[in-house]
């Protein structure tokens, strides 16, 4: 069996198009586990995204810790060969803690699995120094738990399809963390990916006038504005950022401004058709996977870029 | 409160180059250093430290070489520090690495906060931090931006995706680190000078009761195959000229990529 979860819906349908993928191939089946009280629309769905059964556990309080024993429960009854976890911050939590209890094999950030469940082999290819680098590993413990982040895999929808419904008591569990209070960010990443082109902010751009002048240029591109981690983290401009722990898009074009080019960041991004840059140093990563770049002072050239555009009248493509 | 801050000697990714031929990642003359995420934890420990006094100890599983840059952390105003020297150069399963860890921590069992950081900078699975608390059966709180300390137990402010979230825990507990959270300390001629004096405290495997071969053998990660991500882009950067002409230029080459009409 293939046991997946995540608390994001979007990406549970993804984690199940892929592990749909591995059953077909293998004869095997797909399991889905849920926290909430599932209702018949949506084990439909989640039917029709591939899962095979639907583990709903009770009892749980939200909490990572209710989380972490769902999980275990769940896998120490049902024996799965595979649990694909949703890479999300709360997934990463999550997974390895889940890996220590049931003396699993674990993945960060993969990106393929393949699955041999006869011999009990399962092999898996991810994502390595923050996503330089792909290696393929063979794990010899079982189950192999793997997180895999959004944009890896395809959610596929196939009518027709059912799903069985169970009930499983979590065992009693007290949080011995208390949470006193939450504080909800806005967050709005479908904007993010849904649009054809993206200016992407980086820490090249240190205050509220700079932030104005990209506002402007993504209005003349008509364009959303998306950032890298340290500046979702540093500043109040936006809630959501790109990369390797963020949003990952395909856009058209993404227009980067004063972002350097680490790896993290660029894992969001290099699925954009063309990616162009704007930074004023020569030697920024960033140029070297590029399209498109300029080496320039942004607070300077971006007032005469948007004067050019609009002058020529230029428009997304 | 007593501090144990894990801390770990990485790789630089940003200097990691490929050799696209190859499919490559060239790794040799990538320096390593502890990153911002580690100073992130130093600096987490020491306000714990000022708030409501007690040492801090970092523990390293890394290279000998470690040991000048462990100076620096201590410099931030840490107490003493333990490397626990690596026969397997940065190449063993982060699950055995725990348990190294582990073992190290069971030799000062006079702590009350474990703080290590969300995920390292080169291997960025986030998994040490919770795995190490499963490990000593203690309370784990993730991805913290702000700590403070009373005589109940912490205080915290999580960064989550979706939210902020403020949590208590009693101690003894382990924390996590979340990114670009706290701000490191400078530190002082005066603070690097006094740094310099504090011995360093190094341990081999056979030191903590280890067997090298032993944990060498329980590997059940085996790595078959790798291989760098080949970046593939035109490149195409302009340098020269006026800003008027530097905006046309560029203008010009989005029209020829299509990105513009």
């Amino acid at each position: 069996m293939i046991l997946v979860w995540s608390e994001r819906p979007d990406l549970l349908a993804e984690l199940l198009g892929e592990a749909r993928r591995l059953a077909v191939q293998t004869g095997t089946t797909v399991g889905a586990v849920s926290f909430n009280h599932v209702g018949d629309d949506e084990l439909a769905s989640l039917a029709a995204s591939g899962a095979d059964s639907v583990y709903v556990v009770e009892g749980s309080d939200a909490s990572p810790d209710s989380l972490v024993g769902g999980l275990v429960a769940t896998t120490e009854q049902m024996h799965p060969h595979v649990v694909l976890i949703g890479a999300t911050k709360l997934g990463l939590d999550v997974a390895p803690r889940v890996v220590e209890r049931t003396a699993a094999g674990y993945g960060a950030w993969a990106v393929s699995c393949e699955l041999d469940e006869d011999a009990g082999e399962v092999s898996a290819t991810c994502m390595i120094y923050a996503g330089a680098g792909l290696a393929t590993y063979r794990f010899a413990a079982v189950p192999t738990v793997l997180t895999c982040a959004p944009g890896t895999f395809s959610a596929k929808q196939a009518a027709g399809r059912s799903a069985t419904c169970q009930t499983l008591e979590l065992p009693d569990l007290v949080s011995p963390t208390t949470v006193v209070e939450r504080r909800p960010k806005v967050l709005d990443s479908d904007r993010l990916t849904t649009t054809k082109t993206v200016v992407d902010v980086g820490q090249g751009v240190r205050d509220e006038r700079g932030i104005e002048t990209c506002r402007a240029l993504a209005v003349t591109l008509e364009a959303q504005l998306g950032c890298s981690r340290p500046i979702a983290t540093t500043r109040e401009w936006f809630a959501e950022w790109l990369g390797l722990s963020g949003a990952k898009i395909k856009p058209e074009l993404c227009l980067t401004v004063g972002i350097s080019g680490a790896i993290q960041h660029m894992i969001g991004i290099r699925n954009a058709r063309v990616i162009a840059a704007i930074n004023n140093d020569e030697n920024a990563a960033i140029f070297l996977q590029a399209d498109v770049g300029v080496v320039a002072d942004l607070y300077e050239f971006l007032p005469v870029l948007i004067e050019r555009m609009e002058a020529r009248d230029v428009h997304p493509a | 409160m007593n501090t144990l801050a894990l801390v770990k000697y990485s790789l630089d990714v940003a200097e990691i180059r490929v050799d696209a031929s190859a499919r490559a990642l060239r790794l040799r003359g990538v320096p390593e250093r502890f990153g911002d995420t580690d100073k992130m934890v130093v600096e987490a420990a020491v306000r714990v430290k000022e708030e409501s006094g007690g040492t801090v100890r970092l523990i390293c599983f890394g290279p000998s070489e470690a040991r000048a840059a462990a100076k620096d952390l201590l410099a931030m105003g840490a107490d003493e520090a333990t490397i626990i020297e690596d026969p397997f150069s940065g190449s063993l399963d982060p699950a055995l690495v725990v348990r190294i860890i582990e073992r190290a921590i069971h030799e000062y069992p006079q702590f009350d906060l474990i703080v290590a950081g969300f995920a390292s900078d080169d291997g960025y699975s986030h998994q040490t931090a919770g795995r190490i608390a499963e490990r000593l059966s203690l309370p784990f709180v993730s991805y913290v931006r702000e700590v403070s300390v009373d005589d109940d137990g912490v205080t915290m402010v999580r960064d989550l995706e979706d939210c902020l979230e403020t949590v208590r825990v009693g101690t003894p507990a382990v924390i996590s680190i979340a990114e670009e959270s706290l701000e490191p300390r400078r530190v002082t001629l005066l603070q690097a000078m006094k740094a310099q004096k504090i011995p360093i405290t190094f341990w081999s495997l056979e030191d903590l009761a280890l067997d090298a071969e032993e944990i060498d053998s329980a590997r059940t990660t085996h790595e078959i195959e790798r291989r760098a991500v080949v970046v593939q882009r035109r490149q195409q950067v302009l340098k020269r000229g006026s800003l008027a002409e530097l905006a046309d230029g560029f203008i010009d080459l989005l029209l020829e990529e299509e990105a513009l009409k």
